[in-house]
Order: C-alpha cells, then structure tokens, then sequence
C-alpha cells in the first residue's frame, strides 16, 4: 500500500515540481485511469497488470490534453502572480467535472477486477503475503525506478528538470516550456495509471475512490519534500507503514487523525520535507 | 451631493425594495427556501473572502468555522437549552479561538503549503467530528449527525414555522456581511491585507505586522463563517458532519468567492447568488437525466469563469454599474478589483 501511496505521490510531485501547481485533480486522474482500465479488463478479459501498456498511454495522451487546454490558458494568465491560486482552483473544479463524468458514464457501482491474482497469496520465507499487493509493490518500485533513471538520464528527462528548477532560464537556453510542461503533464497522469492498474485487482473502484488516496498524496508529497522523487516513494511508504501499524494499535479512524498530525508537523518543523530542496517557501 | 452619488443611494435602495419585497411574490416554501439558501452562500462566500480573499490566501478548510459554529450552538441548545440567538456569539468565539490556534503556526506557509495545511486540518477535523459521540456533558452523534431540537414557532430560539422569517434574517446577515467588508476593504488592516496580498516581505519590510494582520482577518472571517454555519444548522434542523465539515462546504465558498470575484465586496454576493441559482436550476432540471450530470455541469462553469474570466463575473457587471454612473472603466470605485 506504501509503495502505491508512493507512485501515485510521484505523479503529484513530478507536476509540482516542475510546473508549481498542486493538482487537485490528480486522485480524479486516478479514478477515471482505474475506470478505464477496469472496464478494458471487462470486456478484453486480459491480464490486469497487461493493460497498463494499454490505459497508460490513453492516459498520458488524457493528462497532456488536459494540460494544453485547461491549465495553460490559466498558467500563461497568471505568469506574474507568485502564487497561482486560480490554477489550484482550477485543478478542483476539473476534479468535480471528472468525477461526475465518471458518474454519469460508469454508474456509482463499486467495482474490482477480480481475477485469479486477487486471492492468491505468496509464501516470503514463512510470512503469507497477498499476490495482488506483492505484485503492486514490486512494480511499484520498478515503474519509480525506471522513472528515476528516466528523469537523470534522457534528454527530455533533463529538460523535465531544467523547467522544474528555473522555468525561465530553461526557456532562454531553447526548451519549449508549454510543451514541455504538457508532457510533465502527460507523465504524471501515466504514472498514476500504473498505481491505478495495480489497485485494481484488491481495490474496489468508485467515483469518488480518488478522494482516498489524494489527501494521502498530498501528505506524502509533503513529508518527501515537494518535486523530490525518492522523498515521495520514501513518503508514501512511511505513510504506508503508520496506517498499518497505526491500526493494529487503535481504530482506523484514529490512525487517520494520526497521519494528518504527521502531516502538519512536518509542515510546522520542516517544510521542506525529507529530501526538499532549500528553496524558501 | 453629485449625481453619481445619487444615482449610487438610488441603486442600493433599488436592490434594497427588490431584496425586501421577494417574500410577497414568492410564496412557495420551495422557491423561498432555494432564495434563501442563495443568500446563505453568497453570506458564506462573503465571510470566506474577508481574509482569504482580501489577503490572498488559499485557505480551503473554511468548513471547520460553519462546523464549530454549528455544533457549538446546537450542543449548547439541545443540551443546555441556551437560546442559540447567545449561543451563535458562543459559537463564534470558539470558531475564532480555532482560527487563531490554527493560525499561529500555519500563517508562515506559503502558497500552495498554506492550502494544503487547511485541506489537512479541515479532513482531519471531520473525521474527529464523524467519530466522536459524546463531548463531556454534550451529545455530538458522531457520524449519524446531530438533530436540532424542535420547538415550534419559537422566535427566541431562532426557530420559525415559515420560511420567510430565515429569508430575512439571511438577507440582513448578507447585508452586515458586506457592510462589514466594505469597512475593512477601506480600513488600516484591508490595505495592510492587500500589500501583504501583492507581497509579503515587501509588506513586513514596510512594517506591517504580517502575522497579526493576518491573525486578525481570520478571526473575522471565522466569525462570520460560524454565525453561517448556525443559521445553516437552524435552517436545515439537522447537521451532517460530511455536509457542514465535509471538503463540498470548504470548497464551495471558494468557487462561489472565486467566480464571483475574490477581493472585492461585492463579488463574492454576486457569485454566490448567481452561480447556487445556476446549480439549484440545473439540479432541478437536470438530475433526473442522469446521475451527476448537474456538477458535471457546475464543475464546467467554474472551469470556464476561472478559464475566461479570472477576475471573476463582478467584471463584467462593474463595466455595466460604471457605464450606469456615467463614468469611464477605469474610473475610481470602491467595488473596483483593486
């Protein structure tokens, strides 16, 4: 679960990042990726963990026309102010717009993709894991590492950063930075598919399932640091293990309260996070 | 006295009559009561861009102030049967106590980590109220909710029969709301609000006192907020830790705001008034079809007004307001987006 919290933090954080926007959107982005790869996997029948080679790329082409149409219109407005507010407004309100699309086209059904992996259990050196969450974990890692690497070691991942660290620099050293951000974007949205797909098969999907784990995204990206992506995978597994822990202690709800306290004294004693970098906010 | 000071008394007195009059052609409890939950969230919307608008901060957890303003009221009615007309000040007080606790420690965020602070408290506020059944001597309901105690037509309990004794006392919260607005938009703390608003170490390198400022304004809309929050409870008789908490509270007082025109005295009154007509009518005509289709379509508006038109709709109806003064666009006025 850790792990998930943290690929679908890397998404947040990548956004963040590199274009200062706290996308609200981004657990109805994981919604709408789970209800598209959910009913994929209904009527293909497919394995659930093939479709992210299917849903990802939909979603990536998804995230960078949302990006293009809605966000840059409102970011190009709002170059001068420090603190894009309107845009963060604008990120929720689209929230509404897609979780009641979904609504309206899939129904207010929960649904899983039950599929053989969804019982399956695997035996670790004594300790009985569930199959689904074992497999989520490992792709999990793999899918942040590949990423990782992607971000250090590529062309456009050195772009990525170039307009996450000095928006207009990097647009004086010849980076298209609309299209750039697009493809941040784009990215971020593909990252979720992947921790969407992965749910699927232990995770009932609703309209309103990205409300669950946004705010615990948000608290994740925080605790590793806003832009930072071994801080969000770390993040998300810190949060992952109080929530687990938490609860063979008190009630669910307790542990809840718990995580949001972690949260605000993370904010209070280091903003920063866990790997942020010393940028003043 | 000029003319367009005339013309001005003219217009409010106008809006005034219109204002006063709406109960004598309206007689549907329905309709009334759609009109007056308008000027409740055009009020809420006023009290939320009292600080947040005015100084610029993103606070969307402005649910907890109508939550504690509410149950503080209501607990202190059903339990200790106190009039809520004493019991909404008490209500008040401790939505400021809240704001200022909350602020201490959050007001040196920045930006996007200030909004995310008050996201977090505001969840982790609701689940404390969703989870608790009883306070000490008081009954709280955990997450079944919290029934007002009915009395009858019992005005000294702020509970009335007929709809239209709230259509009122709505309206005139509406009215003290702007009033109240318009003094601080032209007071020592409004213009100290709207240079912390441009930038604030610019602003604390002047001298101004940014904490305090801040601190200051938010009691004031926390304030207000609660009083909401109570006339919401005492109207709806029955409160709802996900509808008077929830994240929909929070952030509808800030599209409401936002659409309207945050920063401005006015423009948080005409948001809220039109933009929850447009949602009560599309609701009206529209949830049948299918499930969701009206705050698909909601949603859609505050995309476009935020996409379009970010100083929000106050915009255009000033263009028409300064042509009607008979002065230039861009001619001095208090309801001008400053």
């Amino acid at each position: 679960m850790g792990a998930i919290y943290g690929l679908i933090a890397l998404g947040l954080t990548l956004i963040f990042g590199i274009m200062r926007i706290i996308n609200f959107a981004h657990g109805a982005l994981l919604m709408l990726s789970m209800m598209v790869g959910y009913w994929i996997w209904k009527f293909s029948g497919v394995n659930p963990y093939l479709m992210i080679i299917v849903v990802a790329p939909i979603m990536f082409c998804f995230g960078y026309f949302v990006q293009r149409v809605f966000i840059k219109p409102v970011l190009d407005a709002q170059k001068d102010v420090r603190e894009p507010i309107a845009v963060l407004l604008l990120t929720a309100a689209l929230a509404i717009v897609f979780e009641n699309l979904a609504l309206m086209v899939f129904g207010a059904d929960y649904v899983m993709a039950k599929t053989t992996v969804t019982d399956a259990t695997i035996a670790l050196g004594g300790i009985t894991v569930s199959a689904a969450r074992f497999y989520a974990l490992i792709l999990a890692l793999v899918i942040a590492y590949a990423f990782y690497l992607f971000l250090q070691h590529t062309e456009l991942g050195r772009r990525l950063r170039a307009c996450g660290q000095d928006r207009n620099t990097a647009l004086l050293m010849g980076i298209d930075g609309p299209k750039t951000f697009a493809i941040a974007f784009g990215i971020g949205t593909a990252l979720l598919t992947v921790a969407a797909i992965v749910l699927l098969p232990f995770y009932y999907v609703h309209p309103t399932v990205g409300n669950v784990f946004m705010t615990k995204a948000f608290i994740v990206v925080v605790l590793g640091g806003l832009g930072s992506v071994p801080g969000a995978l770390l993040g998300g597994i810190i949060i992952g293990l109080i929530e687990s822990i938490g609860a063979q202690y008190m009630t669910a709800t307790l542990t809840t309260v718990v995580v949001y306290l972690v949260f605000l004294l993370i904010l209070f004693v280091k903003p920063s996070g866990l790997f942020g970098s010393r940028l003043e906010w | 006295m000029d003319i367009v000071q005339k013309k001005k008394i003219g217009l409010i007195v106008i809006i005034l009559a219109i204002a006063l009059s709406i109960p004598l052609f309206v007689t549907k409890p329905y309709y009334i009561h759609v009109i007056t939950m308008c000027l409740l969230w055009a009020y809420l919307a006023s009290s939320w861009n009292l600080f947040c608008g005015f100084a610029g901060q993103l606070s969307l957890g402005h649910g907890i102030f109508t939550a504690v303003g509410a149950y503080v009221t209501i607990m202190l009615f059903n339990d200790f049967n106190i009039s809520p007309w004493i019991g909404m000040f008490a209500g008040g007080a401790a939505a400021v106590l809240l704001s200022t606790l909350i602020g201490y420690p959050t007001f040196k965020l920045r930006g996007a980590y200030y909004a995310l602070a008050t996201v977090a408290i505001g969840s982790g506020v609701m689940v404390l109220i969703e989870n608790t059944m009883t306070l000490g001597p008081f009954h709280v309901g955990g997450a079944e909710g919290l029934i007002v105690r009915l009395m009858g037509n019992a005005p000294a309990y702020l509970q009335f029969m007929s709809k239209v004794p709230y259509y009122y006392l709505a309206l005139a919260m509406l009215v003290i709301v702007v009033v109240f607005s318009y003094w601080l938009k032209n007071s020592r703390l409004g213009f100290y609000l709207s240079a912390l608003k441009e930038d604030e170490d610019a602003a604390a390198a002047l001298g101004i006192n940014v904490r305090n400022a801040k601190l200051v304004a938010a009691a004031y809309s926390a304030f207000f907020t609660a009083i909401g929050g109570v006339f919401y409870a005492m109207l709806i008789r029955y409160l709802e830790p996900m509808a008077i908490a929830g994240p929909m509270m929070s952030n509808e007082m800030v599209f409401l705001a936002v659409v309207g025109g945050s920063g401005t005295v006015f423009g948080p009154v005409v948001g809220g008034i039109t933009l929850h007509a447009i949602s009560e009518v599309i609701q009206f005509y529209f949830s049948d079809m299918a499930q969701g289709l009206h705050l698909f379509i909601y949603g859609l508006i505050v995309v476009f007004v935020i996409m379009f038109k970010p100083q929000g709709i106050i915009d255009i109806l000033q263009k028409y307001y300064n042509r009607f003064l008979g002065i230039s666009d861009r001619g001095e006025d208090e309801s001008s987006v400053s």
